[in-house]
């Protein structure tokens, strides 16, 4: 791993120990057990399994060609990515879905620290823009949206949000169609060839929002449960 | 325990499965034309369109993770960008094979005496560089680059 794109990990990573830093945000998170652990594993593991992803969907055979998996900097598929960082935290607090609650504004925080990370790697800027905000490269006279910035505070928006939230499972529900909208929304200002992956986030929306209506149920479901096995 | 060991059979399976899919180890029908570093700077002078141009080797693992992306933007923008990869500081057929892997659709070049990445001034593989129309090099991208960058590249090209 190249040390900018590093650089851009770690700011991510720090985004999310603050988020857990944070008084009110700390306030519900302090009865679970090692969060900072969970968040740093399911990253990790959502980083790997999304470069396993791109390379089969690129023909790469990571059997053959294990080393390739390093190369982060060559692609990482975010809806795998996605998916497996959430499988795992879902996972990890199975006995207790309120964790999962608890920790979606620090995971936002840090998608937001992972997207200023761009301020590292030189990969803020996106399509061009005839607005006075856009920004330009050196040597270069088009002005361009500076897109990850606007994804971060996206991110932290909604981190704001999810954190008022009490209803259970309703924030983690939010989280995810959230974060699923904030990367529709900026995705058609990103450089790309293949347009992204628009499904993956128009799924996550809809599989938020049926979280955040049904969620509840569940959770007062197992309320109900555990005091008869109890 | 039992969980466990049912996921670590499914990623052994899973593992098998994507090892055998088949892909195209033989070299192509036809051989690399061989290019040297005036050749080369003649051949990005007298083009018309802008140009795409990356360095690489067989051996070279950050340039397998690219080539598939290479291809799909050849595909996708090759009527309105022009695409050259020049294989160095490897064995012909070795360069061969890997355009067949991946089959690589655009103009490949074989630069024998790693003339080409010194004319670059590149020191590692792989190496991209954007070319305007008449060969001036607008910008060059060390190292591995994803479809991010290289559509950030391809758009500042043609807007020039």
């Amino acid at each position: 791993m190249e040390f900018t794109l590093l650089a851009a990990a770690l700011t991510g990573a720090a985004g999310a120990w603050l988020g857990l830093r944070i008084p009110a945000i700390r306030a519900r998170t302090e009865w679970i057990d090692k969060p900072w652990d969970a968040l740093i594993g399911a990253a990790a593991i959502g980083v790997f399994v999304g470069r396993v992803a791109e390379m089969i969907g690129a023909g790469v055979n990571p059997v053959t060609n294990p080393f390739d998996v390093i190369l982060i900097r060559g692609g990482v598929d975010t809806a795998a990515a996605s998916l497996a960082a959430i499988t795992t935290l879902a996972w990890v607090y199975r006995s207790e879905f309120m964790a999962l609650d608890a920790l979606a504004p620090p995971a936002l925080i840090g998608l937001a620290g992972w997207h200023a990370g761009c301020l590292w790697t030189d990969s803020c800027l996106g399509t061009a823009t005839g607005g006075d905000w856009g920004f330009t490269r050196a040597g270069s006279d088009v002005a361009r949206h500076p897109t990850e910035l606007y994804a971060a505070v996206g991110f932290l928006l909604l981190a704001f949000v999810v954190s008022r939230i009490t209803t259970p499972l309703r924030a983690t529900g939010i989280a995810i169609a959230g974060a699923g909208a904030v990367r529709a929304v900026t995705q058609p200002m990103r450089p790309s060839l293949t347009g992204g992956p628009l499904w993956a986030y128009l799924t996550a929306m809809v599989l938020g929002i049926g979280i955040a209506a049904f969620g509840g149920r569940i959770q007062e479901r197992r309320a109900r449960v555990r005091p008869a096995l109890d | 325990m039992t969980f466990s060991r049912s996921v670590f059979a499914l990623l052994v399976v899973a593992l098998v499965a994507t090892g055998c899919s088949t892909t195209d180890n033989e070299p192509s029908a036809g051989a690399l034309p061989t290019t040297d570093a005036a050749a080369f700077e003649t051949l990005i002078s007298e083009s018309q369109s802008p140009m795409v141009v990356n360095l690489w080797a067989s051996w070279c693992v950050p340039c397998r993770s690219e080539a598939p992306l290479l291809t799909e933007a050849h595909r996708q923008l090759g009527d309105e960008v022009r695409f050259i990869g020049v294989a160095t500081e490897d064995a012909q057929v070795d360069a061969e094979a890997f355009v067949a892997e991946f089959s690589m659709t655009f103009e490949n070049y074989f630069d024998r005496n790693g003339e080409v990445k010194a004319w670059v001034g590149s020191v590692g593989l792989p190496t991209t560089f954007f070319v305007a129309p008449g060969g001036e090099v607008v910008s060059t991208v060390y190292g591995v680059i994803d479809e991010r960058r290289l559509a950030l590249e391809i758009d500042e090209l043609v807007r020039r």
